[in-house]
């Protein structure tokens, strides 16, 4: 009795994931009718469990600088660059011969490494330099590119040993270990940002960053931190992507940066900052995957998908921010009133 | 003082020099450099994405930001002329106002989002990047279309002079006229109409605009319309020049002309740019990529360049107004 209650409790207070996890399952029960034989299988599930990693930990990124009312449209390039760092190592050290776990830790840590070094550039322009972000962002982005593609000739890079591919391939009681992957870096995220003072200051900076340097707040500080913790997650994810695709390339990814951010919005982010749930961006990623898997069985083209990424994106900010001013924008055309 | 003024309000004079001393270090390096063959060739190049800046302008003056104009752009352009071999319909002129119409209507949607519902710009636009793009290959075309119409056909071979030197004809595109005109337009409308005022005004501060009477919501809707008119408009030129429709072209180039658009000495944060400014910016990107493909750099180097440009000129901006900005409170405490 009281288990029901603590659900119920538990689901009236974070109305939002409640919401979230009823549009997962009505996605599922949808594609389930649709495609009897072929989507509700134990196959698809994993295949998306697979699917989710990469874009989920794109979309943490996303979220948490737009938590501090900033973005980091850089995560894609950054994700790539860090790929493309371990692919470089591994082909340097002997390619598919190099299967030592000891060199699997150092090049995964290097990987992480250039991911902070690209955070902590983001970090400085947008702290120090007061660059906003979108543009520092979109900057950064077309030079890890540029750099990306200098560095490969464009091309992508292979030869990974099985000891790195087994992070992209393998499972543990049939969950594929880059999910669990995933699931860690989002408890270590949502630690951060629920339980820790950087957390709470993360959250003060984004609602009313005046108030939070009135409050003593060490702005600089704190934006620094969550540029370079969202590199942080880009560089797990440049992991992830290499060792799902067993490569690296500069142009992985191309439509990601929209996703991560729709995915972000409808997992509860505010993009004017001060607001953001962990569990409701792991939600919406998996939300969305399962979209995904769903317009893929049903053979739709990808840019219907981009269609509805585009649909999604505005209308669940319209219901998430702006219903009331919908309502009564609605009633002034109605009652003939300009709104 | 003089060196001030020289030195423009928006730094025009600064990327003035810049370019000129860009074009001469070109010029010592590969003599052939200068000569008229470089100018028409830098024009041409130039023309689309100026086309694009001038709307950007006048989204960045206004305190936004657009990434969905290369969707709507091609859209329309590439929309265009999928109506016209469909209808077998001809013309020049035509078809250039009625890219312009479609762009427009799309840009309706970024306007409905900014204005109506107060939406933040850069997330709206992403998002109609999306469904615009979409909508264009998943419903009105995917295929790369070769043969244009012979009104446009015979419009991009036209020239508004040429000048035939020992090195061969130098010839400027006719399509560069009313890009001029555009400029001059967009300049008259920012500089000495109330509606250009507003869009300076609710740049600068969007309350104390309101307070003082500027309908905001009716400013932006007349700034997402223009802005799309202009890239549905840019998005046929784009099409005309390359003497080719191919619906995957111009997404993923938004950078450069937002990039050239803040060289210019737009802020990001609203309320400042110059039309002459802008054409500043989008010439000194163009110079610096017709040099390096000169030069054989691989165009990698272009994107790092017009990166790394883009934070220079925001930093310096950035720079340049921190000191100034610190609330009055905090200001006393510093000093």
């Amino acid at each position: 009795m009281t288990g029901v209650r603590t659900v119920a409790g538990v689901a009236l207070r974070n109305a939002h994931v409640t919401r979230l996890v009823a549009l997962t399952l009505l996605l599922v029960v949808v594609f389930s009718a649709l495609a009897p034989r072929v989507f509700p299988t134990a196959l698809n599930f994993q295949s998306i469990a697979y699917s989710v990693p990469e874009i989920g930990l794109l979309a943490l990124a996303m979220a948490l600088t737009m938590i501090t009312g900033g973005i980091d449209l850089s995560v894609v390039a950054t994700a790539n660059l860090a790929a493309l760092t371990t692919a470089g190592l591994y082909i340097a050290a002997g390619g598919e011969t190099a299967t030592s776990p000891l060199l699997l830790v150092a090049f995964c840590a290097a990987a992480l490494l250039v991911g902070m070094a690209c955070g902590a550039v983001n970090g400085l322009l947008v702290s120090r330099v007061r660059v906003s972000p979108i543009l520092a962002t979109l900057a950064t982005m077309q030079i890890f590119n540029g750099i990306a593609i200098l560095w490969t000739d464009g091309e992508a890079q292979y030869g990974f040993p099985d000891t790195f591919l087994w992070l992209g391939d393998a499972t543990i009681a049939y969950v594929p270990v880059a999910f669990l992957i995933f699931i860690g870096a989002a408890l270590l995220i949502w630690h951060i940002v629920s339980r820790t003072g950087l957390g709470t200051r993360i959250v003060l900076v984004g609602a009313n960053p005046v108030a939070a340097r009135y409050s003593g707040v060490d702005e600089r500080g704190v934006l620094m931190r969550t540029y370079l913790i969202s590199g942080l997650l880009a560089g797990i994810a440049g992991i992830v992507i290499a060792a799902k695709s067993t490569s690296a390339s500069p142009d992985y990814g191309g439509s990601y940066v929209l996703l991560a951010i729709v995915i972000a919005v409808l997992g509860g982010t505010d993009p004017f900052g001060g607001r953001g749930s962990v569990a409701g961006v792991v939600l919406a990623a998996i939300a969305l995957q399962v979209l995904a898997s769903g317009f893929n069985i049903m053979r739709l083209s990808p840019f219907l998908y981009q269609i509805a990424q585009g649909l999604i994106l505005l209308v669940v900010m319209v219901v998430e921010l702006r219903r009331g001013r919908l309502l009564e924008r609605l009633r002034g055309l109605l009652t003939g009133r300009p709104g | 003082m003089r060196l001030s003024r020289l030195r423009g309000e928006n730094n025009e004079g600064l990327l003035a020099g810049l370019i000129i001393l860009l074009v001469l270090m070109m010029g010592v390096v590969e003599p052939g450099f200068l000569g008229p063959a470089t100018l028409t060739n830098v024009v041409r190049s130039l023309l689309v994405d100026l086309t694009f800046a001038l709307g950007m302008l006048v989204v960045i003056i206004s305190g936004g930001i657009d990434v969905s104009f290369t969707a709507i752009a091609i859209f329309s352009g590439y929309g265009v002329i999928v109506l016209m071999n469909d209808l077998g319909a001809d013309g020049t002129v035509w078809p250039f106002a009625l890219a312009a119409l479609a762009g427009a209507v799309l840009g309706g949607l970024n306007a409905a989002m900014v204005a109506g519902l107060r939406l933040p710009t850069l997330i709206v636009t992403l998002g109609t990047q999306g469904i615009v793009r979409g909508a264009l290959i998943a419903f009105v075309g995917s295929q790369y279309l070769s043969n244009l119409p012979t009104g446009l056909e015979s419009l991009a071979r036209s020239d508004l002079f040429a000048v035939t030197t020992g090195g061969g004809t130098a010839r400027m595109t006719l399509l560069a006229l009313p890009v001029a005109v555009l400029c001059v337009l967009v300049a008259l409308l920012l500089r000495s109409t109330m509606l250009g005022r507003s869009i300076y005004a609710i740049g600068g501060d969007v309350e104390s605009a309101r307070r003082v009477g500027i309908r905001v919501g009716r400013v932006q809707t007349f700034v997402y319309l223009f802005a799309g008119a202009l890239a549905g408009f840019g998005g046929l030129m784009h099409v005309t020049l390359s003497r080719q429709a191919n619906p995957y072209d111009l997404v993923g180039s938004e950078l450069d002309v937002i990039a050239a658009v803040v060289i210019g000495g737009a802020s990001i944060f609203g309320g400042r740019g110059s039309v002459l400014g802008t054409v500043l910016g989008v010439t000194l990107i163009a110079v610096i990529n017709n040099s390096l493909v000169l030069l054989g750099v691989p165009s990698a180097w272009q994107r790092l360049a017009v990166g790394l440009l883009v934070l220079l000129g925001v930093g310096l901006q950035a720079l340049g107004q921190g000191r100034r900005k610190s609330p009055p409170i905090l200001a006393e405490v510093r000093s």
